[in-house]
């Protein structure tokens, strides 16, 4: 039992009740069901068991009296329903949020400055400072961060920033307090979370600009003012594209700065639906199980249906089967290109351009690698069919071949489109290409990797289940970087080593491919 | 690029003694099932008797703990790819892809096997009709009924070509009318040659369809 003092009651709380049919009667008042509103005499609340049924007839007048507004304390309402559902717990555990604001500025003292100042840091200050003022810079800088505002948008839509858990849905909601009120507390946590969030990443960048010379100390009050800026934008359009994950009368972009409205549009099953995601998602997480939340979340797919699978041999017809794949969840096609074509910039621009910091390449190997998974589907959907019967005539090999045909072709193409930018500039070092073309291999086994990565066999502990999820990406940014820095330092004797680690990945991925398609057979 | 040359095991189908032990469960007691080209055995016992699991050991996706279980003379081993391309099941819920549609699906098995391509789109019609699922090819999987569902699930394990077919429990969900159009697509199989080996709860479809019936006595 919590010792939290309990909050205090105006009247007693109510008896559970059964409802009970309004059918009036010219009886004397009964006592009325207590959880009905009542009409409100100066000293009585809707909770008073003794206050008559406003629709019960006057037995003296036999005339129903009229239904009167009743007045409910919204604030001790909650204050009780905190109180029975998480007493003390619940308390401490919201201030642990508090802590993790702390770390999490402590982390971005520790290890974001050095990062980003690691990030700038070049033997060419005044070269970089060009590029990165360049339009071409701007403009990639502005499709990053709406690419960003459009993943929030997309986010919203299965987990929103207001999700209050079950009990609260179920037990606190339909109580009639203003929904505003009820579900404020988990919009600001969410709104103080992305401005925190956005402050602190753009006094990051602006400190390591600073830092590296590349620009005044004022841009670090810019800096800090445009991340805040973003980050309250980026939790609004979360909140609005929670609001238009349900149907209602309301869902314009008005809401977004009319929050109190936005929180009322937010119907209890769409809460109910963006809750059980959450559990979905942890769930998924936790177990190493991420088909389930795929399947769970991705949205289904019901466009494209009149475009047939052409037949024709084995390999051609799997190939044509991602195509299709693509072509019926446009989405996921548009998103592997958005990643693909950052990442791809980011990368060549490391491997062509002298001024170009070493690091450059660490960053835009992830956007490259997600890119690549995002149209690879057809190899994640092998790898989900192994363990169960034979169904298709090729063997795992030819067929997980045939699926990274598609994500490869589009990756070739994307990457080849850069060079091709980079070599009409007029630079276009001849060790660019060869490093490119690892960095294309170790995408390619990457996500060979993500994909038959099976089920985690240890203990489940949560720092064990990140590790082993992030193997395949820290092994492709890893050695992607190795090659980055050889290649600009002009090491060719230990890049050929590191292109004997990255066939070797790419080894390890094939035979993780035979593991998995084996490993049920106990 | 298909699965290369490989030997076509005949239908005989072989488990003497198979049984299944995992830890102190006792899934299957040891059994025997025999059959061979052109017959359809029948596996009956109430539920938890280890029918499944016998069948999973005839498919070779799953190690007895105790005897042998061979398809065509070979240690039947869903990692042998000769056993792989001689065997069909529907053993529980086929994966399927969210993004083909059921036509799709059929096509896509049709071309792995090897299928002519200029007929490939009449055989996978043609089976959907026959399971009375034509109307449905452009859907998407997660758009039928359970039902439609089972239908496909056995659409997708009668279009490949196979020596010996495992079924656990085809008649589930399906109303009496389609249960017999399953027994045809089961009569055709055998009379082809084939060898069905099936768990089935439907005493017509037992009564129409087993050449023999095997009674799988429960662990407990």
């Amino acid at each position: 039992m919590s010792k939290r003092k309990q909050p205090a009651r105006a009247k007693p709380a109510p008896e559970p009740t059964t409802a009970q049919p309004r059918t009036p009667q010219p009886m004397p008042a009964e006592p009325a069901p207590a959880e009905r509103p009542q009409s409100t005499a100066p000293d009585r609340t809707a909770y008073d068991p003794t206050t008559p049924d406003p629709t019960t007839p006057d037995p003296m007048t036999d005339e129903p009296t009229t239904p009167a507004e009743v007045d409910y304390d919204d604030h001790d309402l909650l204050g009780q329903a905190d109180w029975v559902i998480g007493g003390e717990a619940a308390r401490k555990a919201r201030q642990q949020g508090l802590y993790a604001g702390y770390v999490l500025f402590l982390g971005a003292l520790v290890y974001g400055l050095p990062i980003v100042q690691a990030v700038f840091r070049t033997s060419d200050a005044s070269s970089l400072g060009d590029q990165l003022s360049s339009p071409e810079a701007i403009a990639l800088l502005v499709a990053s961060v709406a690419a960003l505002l459009g993943a929030v948008v997309f986010a919203g839509r299965f987990r929103g920033p207001v999700v209050p858990p079950m009990p609260w849905i179920d037990l606190v909601l339909p109580v009639p307090l203003d929904r505003a009120l009820a579900l404020r507390r988990w919009w600001r946590y969410a709104a103080v979370g992305g401005l925190f969030i956005g402050a602190l990443s753009g006094l990051t960048i602006g400190a390591g600009l600073a830092f590296a010379h590349l620009a005044g100390p004022v841009t670090i009050i810019v800096t800090t003012a445009v991340g805040t800026a973003l980050g309250v934008l980026a939790t609004r359009l979360w909140l609005w594209s929670q609001v238009r994950s349900w149907p209602g009368p309301d869902r314009g972009l008005s809401l977004l700065w009319r929050v109190p409205d936005a929180l009322r549009e937010l119907h209890a099953e769409s809460l109910r639906a963006h809750s059980a995601n959450t559990s979905t998602m942890a769930g998924s997480a936790l177990t190493g199980n991420l088909r389930t939340a795929r399947l769970a979340l991705t949205r289904p797919i019901r466009h494209g249906r009149s475009a047939r699978l052409r037949p024709g041999r084995p390999f051609g017809v799997l190939v044509r089967r991602d195509v299709l794949g693509l072509r019926r969840t446009p989405g996921a096609f548009l998103s592997g290109l958005g990643l693909t074509a950052l990442g791809g910039a980011i990368v060549t621009w490391a491997f062509t351009q002298p001024a170009a910091p070493s690091i450059a390449a660490t960053i835009g190997l992830l956007p490259l690698y997600l890119g690549f998974g995002a149209w690879a589907e057809g190899l994640r959907l092998q790898a989900d069919n192994v363990g169960t019967p034979s169904l298709l005539g090729t063997s795992e090999l030819t067929e997980a071949g045939a699926h990274v045909t598609v994500p490869t072709a589009l990756t070739v193409l994307v990457l080849g489109g850069w060079v091709g930018v980079a070599a009409a500039i007029g630079s276009l070092p001849a060790s660019a290409p060869l490093s490119l073309w690892l960095v294309l291999v170790l995408v390619v086994a990457g996500n060979v990797l993500a994909a038959f990565r099976g089920s985690p066999t240890f203990m489940l502990r949560p720092q064990m289940v990140i590790a082993w999820y992030a193997v395949p990406a820290f092994t492709v940014v890893l050695l992607g970087s190795l090659v980055a820095v050889l290649t600009k330092a002009g090491s060719y004797t230990w890049l050929s080593v590191v292109s004997w680690l990255v066939y070797a990945v790419l080894a390890w991925a094939v035979s993780k491919v035979r593991r998995l398609t084996y490993l049920h057979r106990a | 690029m298909q699965m290369g040359a490989v030997a076509v095991l005949t239908g005989e189908v072989r488990a003497e003694g198979v049984g299944k032990t995992i830890d102190e469960t006792t899934l299957l007691l040891p059994t025997d099932v025999s059959a061979d080209p052109g017959e359809c055995i029948v596996l009956r016992g109430p539920n938890g008797s280890g029918k499944t699991t016998l069948l999973r050991i005839i498919g070779g996706l799953l190690v007895p703990s105790t005897g042998t279980a061979t398809i065509g003379g070979r240690e039947a081993d869903e990692r042998d790819r000769t056993v792989r391309a001689a065997v069909a099941a529907l053993l529980g819920a086929p994966t399927t892809y969210r993004d083909l549609t059921l036509v799709d699906h059929l096509v896509l098995i049709d071309s792995t096997w090897g299928g002519d391509p200029a007929t490939s789109d009449d055989r996978s019609l043609a089976l959907l009709d026959r399971l009375g699922i034509a109307h449905l090819d452009d859907r998407f999987p997660h758009e039928l009924s359970s039902g439609q569902e089972q239908l496909f699930r056995l659409a997708l394990t009668f279009s490949r070509p196979a020596s010996v077919v495992l079924l656990d429990e085809p008649e589930q969900r399906l109303d009496t009318g389609k249960r017999q159009v399953v027994a045809e697509l089961i009569r055709e199989r055998t009379e082809s040659g084939g060898t069905v080996v099936m768990a089935c709860h439907d005493p017509e479809l037992t009564a129409t369809l087993a050449t023999r019936v095997v009674d799988i006595v429960p662990a407990r």
